[in-house]
């Protein structure tokens, strides 16, 4: 092939990749052709082609540009965010399924939509506590803060919520905002001794947890941060596996260790909290057989 | 899991086409779109942003009709490639019951295939599920780049590096041609049913 015929098929690699949206890899080959040519004493006076070169990466640079900017998703229309929560909904149960619709709208970015699903589900009384997380979360991706915190107030003073409750959800959002940058100062949830003779809640409203962070404090590895992918979750117990190869991990988690510093991390915030090892077994059957299976249960946030 | 509703005799599946970003399968599912619109009314819907990228997913739901005496719908999806969008392409797999997973031939692409398949392991895992066990066809696409003098990975250096542990059926296509989609989509279809037939003890 001469130079020329090579200088020819390389702008035409460069050309399809562009137009097929492969635009750092278009970027990279016209620099190499760039570099063909001021390397080859033929071609490197040919400031036209030079030229041409230079638009043609500058042109694929502002298309990279262009697509870097576009940041928030676009509002959808109501048909769609119907098709949505109706495609991304899984459970059988009917209130599950209607926060998981909601859910799903918020993780495609409809937050003002999923924000008045959220708030018309925790009218109606339905799992309030992981209602009022979303609600928070959906504020702050809206950017307004001060709208979540004007809610955590409302909730405050309206008693919506056990003081308990209200102690989580201040963490909660706290830890929400600090992650914004902002310190805020929200209404002190004071304790109250004994729960009037309430029951002892469930926290079966645990929010959708994506793996924990843990410090070991057992074990060859004491001290060491280690971190779970959350294989299955019921409320406030979690499933994660731990490898047959690293029994050494598996043996720091007797069943009955409380783990006081977990770090829980959800797609929509990350919170503090403190549970016990509820079960360690080796798994018997199946594809992951000899793994272990480690169960926590989350009592304390 | 797919959708078996045994009193009305419905079943509804749900098939994710996979793959890095920019291989086609957004290609591929336009095209089934096309060729099926004399049967169907079905609606395509695709949420993109600028230069037409996936942002979410594209939803094409189509009908078999009566299969062993079921109404068969199936849901076809596809994932957005791009590395940033994760957490969507997690929950688009959410319950799949099949995945066709599209491959670009492109050269340049060796890397981003790889990467593509490892990630589709991953995220099965995350919702214990096995890529060894699920319903799985390869294609590799953009066949038709070769004739034009584009560098073009040869068909068994996909297979080696893809498919020498899976040993899944694999198609070659152009998918802007609509060669190879059809296949691809049937096998895979094939494939599903097949294995849904024996978790959902469904049959006449
Ligand atoms: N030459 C060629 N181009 C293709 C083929 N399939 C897809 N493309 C192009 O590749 C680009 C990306 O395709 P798209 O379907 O959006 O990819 P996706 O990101 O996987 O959904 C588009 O410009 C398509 O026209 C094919 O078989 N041959
Ligand atoms: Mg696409």
């Amino acid at each position: 092939m001469s130079d020329k015929e090579r200088i020819k098929s390389l702008i035409k690699e460069a050309e399809i990749y562009r137009k097929q949206g492969l635009l750092e890899e278009s970027k990279e080959k016209y620099e190499e052709i760039l570099k063909f040519i001021q390397n080859h004493e033929r071609y490197s006076k040919d400031k036209k082609l030079i030229d041409t070169v230079k638009s043609k990466i500058r042109t694929v640079e502002g298309t990279l540009d262009e697509i870097d900017q576009v940041t928030e998703t676009p509002e959808l229309s109501q048909e769609v965010q119907d098709l949505i929560s109706r495609l991304f909904t899984f459970s059988k149960d009917k209130d599950m399924a209607a926060i998981e619709g909601a859910v799903a709208l918020a993780k495609f970015g409809q937050y003002e939509k999923a924000l008045v699903e959220f708030q018309r589900l925790i009218e109606e009384g339905k799992m309030p506590l992981l209602l009022a997380k979303n609600i928070l979360m959906c504020h702050i991706a809206l950017s307004s803060q001060d709208a979540a915190i004007a809610q955590f107030k409302q909730w405050v003073s309206r008693d919506a919520f056990s003081r308990r409750e209200l102690k989580y959800i201040r963490i909660f959002l706290e830890n929400a905002l600090v992650k914004q940058g902002i310190k805020a100062d929200l209404p002190q949830v004071e304790e109250a001794p004994a729960e009037e003779g309430k029951p002892e809640e469930k926290e079966e409203d645990i929010i959708d947890i994506s793996s924990v962070r843990v410090q070991l404090v057992n074990g060859p590895r004491k001290g060491e941060m280690v971190e779970f992918e959350i294989t299955f979750q019921l409320g406030n117990k979690i499933s994660t596996i731990i490898p047959a190869q690293q029994k050494d991990l598996a043996d720091a988690f007797e069943p009955g260790l409380r783990l006081s510093g977990m770090q829980c991390l959800s797609p929509l915030a990350i919170f503090n909290s403190r549970g016990i090892v509820s079960g360690l077994k080796i798994i018997t059957s199946g594809p992951r057989r000899g793994d272990y299976a480690l169960d926590i249960t989350i009592d304390g946030v | 899991m797919a959708v078996f509703n045994s009193k009305d005799r419905v079943i509804e599946c749900k098939i994710v086409y996979y793959g890095p970003g920019r291989s086609g399968k957004t290609t591929n599912l336009e095209y089934i779109f096309k060729a099926g619109k004399k049967y169907t009314n079905s609606e395509m819907v695709s949420i993109n942003t600028k230069g037409d990228r996936t942002l979410f997913f594209d939803f094409l739901p189509i009908g078999l009709g009566k299969i062993r005496g079921c109404d068969v719908k199936v849901q076809l999806y596809t994932v957005p490639g791009q590395a940033k969008y994760s957490s969507t392409r997690k929950l688009v797999l959410k319950n799949v019951d099949g995945v066709v997973f599209v491959a670009d031939s492109l050269e340049i692409q060796r890397k981003a295939n790889f990467l593509s398949l490892k990630d589709l392991q991953q995220n099965l895992a995350e919702q214990n599920m096995i890529i060894f066990k699920i319903p799985l066809v390869i294609q590799y696409n953009k066949r038709d780049l070769g004739a034009q003098g584009i560098p073009i990975m040869p068909v068994e250096v996909m297979e080696r590096d893809l498919n020498s542990k899976l040993k899944v059926p694999s198609f070659e296509a152009s998918a802007m041609k609509g060669k190879g989609v059809g296949d691809t989509l049937k096998k895979c279809l094939i494939l599903t049913l097949r294995h849904l037939q024996k978790e959902l003890k469904w049959s006449q």
